[in-house]
């Protein structure tokens, strides 16, 4: 009962996103036969180091989406920024679901609930791409880099975009 | 003959009203009856509190009675009763005769902090172009030496194999344009 009901739900966002498609994003499941794992491109966000490249995650969801989140991984080629851990989990508010904000500093509203969708996932994502939270680093590493060396973060950054298209 | 119509017509009336009268209110007594009480126990279906908290934390603006009353009607359903809400049908309100069961446990939000992913080190440094399998769309590229098709607009097929395959041109083609875009962009620098 409860997965024909995240299956309808996600079956639907994929109509959504592919006859509607926001600009810089596509997303879909793998294979249809198995709607709960989904494969997203995400454009790097103009004016940025993260310009002119596409970034793979892969979305896994739980079967009893939308009352709680999928979870978000980037793949292929590593993504070099503060809140995504080296293995390319992303880590950011709207996929927390709400209940679960160990550090009180999330809003609410920022948070998962079942009215979000891939949609803003991706979205938030591309703008988290921009404007990294420093508040709570998955990756320390890249937190550091941004925030005391910024030039040698931004090269590093394009040229991670330069090695995830091939060149 | 004429007295006699009237005179059988009035009690047979009146023995109709009595009896439906009678009929209907054993009918209420009996619905009242099986609302109010008898049926949660009757039928096991006690309201878990766990996921009244779970919709009122989604649904703030609900009040956890209709939200008890919805679970309690669709057998404990916490997917069930989000579509409903979600579908924009609202919930019912219970009648007067509800008396949730339970007292909700309010600050009792358990932590699930297990769900931070673990960072591990290691990525799998693999390009797109190879994870695509799209070397060889990148030679045939450069040989027509030109953007070939505007972006397909709307990708969407009632066939699932048709919808399958949209989907996957539409990611090649977002690719193979950002790394048309870049390589580009170095010929411009390099002139």
């Amino acid at each position: 009962m409860a997965s024909s009901v995240a299956q309808k739900r996600l079956f639907h966002e994929y109509k959504n996103l592919s006859t509607n498609p926001p600009e810089g994003i596509t997303a879909g499941p793998v294979s249809e036969d198995d709607m709960f794992y989904w494969e997203a491109l995400i454009e790097g966000p103009g004016g940025t180091p993260f310009e002119g490249g596409v970034f793979a995650a892969e979305l896994k969801f739980p079967k009893d989406y939308p009352l709680s989140p999928p979870t978000m991984k980037f793949v292929g080629g590593g993504v070099w920024h503060p809140n995504v851990y080296p293995n390319g989990t992303v880590c950011i508010s709207i996929l927390h679901p709400p209940g679960d904000d160990p550090n009180h500093y999330e809003h609410a509203s920022e948070r998962w609930s079942p009215i979000q969708s891939v949609e803003k996932i991706l979205i938030s994502v591309m703008s988290m791409l921009a404007e990294p939270n420093d508040e709570s680093p998955a990756n320390v590493e890249a937190a550091k880099m941004w925030r005391e060396r910024r030039a040698e973060y931004e090269q590093k950054v394009r040229d991670e975009v330069r090695k995830g298209l091939g060149l | 003959m004429q007295e006699d119509e009237p005179s059988l017509n009035i009690p047979s009336l009146l023995t109709l009203a009595v009896v439906s009268f009678f009929v209907l209110r054993w009918f209420f007594n009996r619905d009242e009856g099986s609302s109010a009480g008898g049926r949660p126990r009757g039928r096991g279906n006690v309201v878990d509190p766990a996921q009244v908290e779970q919709i009122a934390q989604m649904f703030p603006q609900l009040s956890t009675r209709d939200i008890m009353w919805d679970l309690q009607r669709n057998g404990g359903s916490v997917a069930a009763t989000t579509e409903r809400i979600l579908t924009g049908r609202g919930l019912e309100t219970p009648p007067p005769s509800f008396q949730p069961q339970i007292v909700l446990p309010s600050a009792n939000a358990q932590p699930t902090q297990a769900t931070r992913a673990a960072p591990a080190s290691k990525g799998d440094g693999q390009d797109l172009i190879s994870r695509y399998n799209l070397s060889g769309k990148i030679i045939a590229d450069s040989n027509t030496e030109q953007a070939p098709t505007a972006a397909s607009t709307s990708a969407w097929s009632q066939n699932k194999e048709e919808r399958q395959r949209l989907l996957q041109k539409r990611r090649d083609e977002m690719i193979l344009a950002a790394r048309r875009k870049m390589v580009q962009k170095d010929q411009g620098k390099s002139q």
